[in-house]
């Protein structure tokens, strides 16, 4: 009988790979909303094309940059979503799928849906730039950590709500704001010199700083360049361990 | 410890909202649930089933109180009760943007089924809930009866040794509630346990082994629905309608409830007649009838399970 058997052993990301593909599955319906993913991207492409054309090196990096980053705001959206008006997230998290593996897969299959236009737009950069590889292998280790960061602040940030439309008014201001007012779309030399520190210590301009750097459109010191890629890599960390600490104590607040 | 599937004792919920007085959900539940049986808990709405199911499904921490599923503590260490447990949440919907076919397939997937049994268990529940036709169609284009089939059928796919169901049936046709009773009978016939909250005691007479009423954070009474029906005092209900003002003169013959519109008196099979001769002389509509759990939920709460609090 089963019941007498022993639950299988812990293990912290069980059901991480069937529940990553149960999300790609839902998100890959959405292709009005990946194609309306790139619209602030776009716009802002297009001001730089008819402003400054020299700076389009900088903004494309900055528009995936951005990219990455807003895949956070989506992963808020669904976590709420799904948690408040689906309620479903109660039929997973009582069940051998963990708290971990159910935020990660989430955050993943998100990702992994709304990484077509992200590639679409790398491909555009490539051929209207022309990135060395360094500079290409920077991009994809960078992204990666604002996807991580901003995946890990959004999933933690739906928690606080129990209104979808409070979130959207909130996750709209925070991502737009740390997304598009800091130097990511624009050089970091541009910024008021007094708050560039603050620049190179919030993960998406932190990153697009050490990218443009790479790319010569940006000159820093050694140490601010240590601030930088030391802040996005800490920050991140800290937040990917917090929201692992925070999935498993939510689950008990159901 | 206990190996019983779930034993529950002194559970208090208290909840903290800001800006609101703390409210005590759960005022000392103790409930145990033995292998293979079905039981019920009935309650008003805000009675403490849905906290109470919370917390034995490891979703929520009691304030006080323990529980164990299995033997395992369930407050102290989920991990250990959750591969034994599957939910079906209150008002929970499916992806909208899965088919019912692709939800059930893909929650057994990630409840670590291999793809052979998890195809297998898809296909059965599929047509255990009557969703053949449909099961390939998203569920945003479903009726919200079929989602809630799809959520069941999610579920008792799972054949998981422990099921919580937060009103399994609710915006069901008949048909479909008895496909689910069906379903639910055969799972523990197969060794499953259940414990189930419902409004309809209908379903709770038929479904359930045993029921327990609650009524703000307290189980006010325990038993199997025959026993619960017996502690009305009688066999037989005579309802009288649109008359509240003659509840004295009845009261000589058993247990006399009224509501807004009607009286019900218990009564003795043998006093049938008597009180009939009465209702007759006073000129009064009445319907005779067996007594049942809407009687004993009447007796043990003071009032209708459909009365909000």
């Amino acid at each position: 009988m089963r019941t007498s058997e022993a639950p299988p052993s812990y293990r912290a990301f069980r059901g991480l790979s069937a529940f990553f593909w149960t999300e790609v599955r839902v998100q890959s319906h959405e292709s009005t909303a990946m194609a309306t993913s790139m619209v602030v991207q776009g716009v802002l492409l297009v001001f730089v094309f008819i402003l400054d054309r020299s700076l389009l090196p900088v903004a494309f990096l900055g528009a995936i940059i951005f990219s990455m980053f807003t895949m956070g705001q989506r992963l808020l959206n669904e976590a709420a979503y799904i948690r408040i008006d689906h309620k479903v997230n109660e039929l997973y998290l009582a069940s051998p799928l963990t708290p971990e593996a159910y935020f990660l897969g989430m955050a993943a299959g998100v990702m992994f849906v709304y990484l077509t236009p992200v590639v679409i737009l790398f491909v555009l950069a490539e051929a209207v730039v022309g990135y060395a590889l360094p500079t290409v292998l920077l991009l994809v280790g960078t992204g990666m950590l604002v996807w991580l960061f901003s995946a890990s602040f959004g999933y933690v940030f739906s928690t606080f709500f129990r209104d979808n439309r409070a979130i959207w008014a909130y996750a709209s201001i925070v991502f737009n704001g740390f997304g598009v007012l800091p130097p990511v779309f624009y050089p970091l030399s541009y910024f008021p010199v007094a708050l560039q520190p603050v620049a190179l210590v919030l993960p998406p301009s932190a990153a697009t700083a050490l990218l443009q750097v790479s790319i010569g459109a940006t000159s820093l010191p050694t140490g601010a360049i240590v601030l930088a890629a030391g802040a996005l890599v800490a920050e991140t960390v800290a937040m990917f361990l917090f929201t692992i600490y925070w999935a498993r104590r939510k689950v008990r607040e159901a | 410890m206990s190996a019983e599937p779930l034993v529950a004792r002194d559970l208090r919920k208290v909840y903290h909202t800001r800006g609101a007085p703390p409210t005590e959900a759960l005022s000392g539940v103790s409930i145990e649930v033995r292998s293979r049986e079905r039981v019920a808990l009935l309650g008003r709405n805000g009675a403490g089933k849905t906290t109470f199911l919370k917390i034995a499904s490891t979703l929520l921490r009691p304030t006080s109180g323990s529980i164990e599923i299995f033997g395992h503590d369930a407050d102290r260490n989920p991990d250990r009760a959750r591969p034994l447990i599957a939910v079906v949440p209150q008002e929970g919907k499916p992806f909208f943007h899965l088919t019912p076919r692709e939800q059930v397939y893909t929650y057994l997937r990630t409840r670590g089924l291999s793809r052979e049994v998890a195809q297998t268990r898809t296909s059965k529940a599929i047509k255990q809930m009557g969703l053949e036709e449909v099961q390939n169609r998203l569920a945003i284009t479903l009726s919200g009866g079929q989602r809630q089939r799809t959520m069941v059928a999610t579920v008792i796919a799972t054949e998981a040794p422990l099921l919580f169901l937060d009103e399994p049936t609710i915006g069901m046709d008949p048909f479909a509630r008895r496909a689910v009773w069906e379903a639910l009978r055969e799972l523990t016939r197969k060794g499953s346990t259940m414990l189930l909250t419902t409004h309809y005691l209908d379903e709770a007479d038929v479904l359930s082994d045993r029921l327990y009423i609650i009524e703000r954070g307290l189980v006010l009474m325990e038993g199997t629905a025959e026993e619960l029906k017996r502690s009305v005092g009688g066999t037989l209900k005579v309802t009288i309608a649109g008359e509240t003002q003659h509840a004295e003169l009845f009261r000589s013959f058993g247990t006399v409830m009224s509501d807004a519109s009607s009286l019900t008196v218990i009564v003795p099979p043998d006093r049938l007649g008597e009180l009939m001769a009465i209702a007759v002389r006073e000129r009064l509509t009445t319907t005779v009838g067996p007594v049942t759990l809407e009687e004993a939920f009447m007796r043990a709460v003071g009032r209708s399970i459909n009365e909000d609090e």
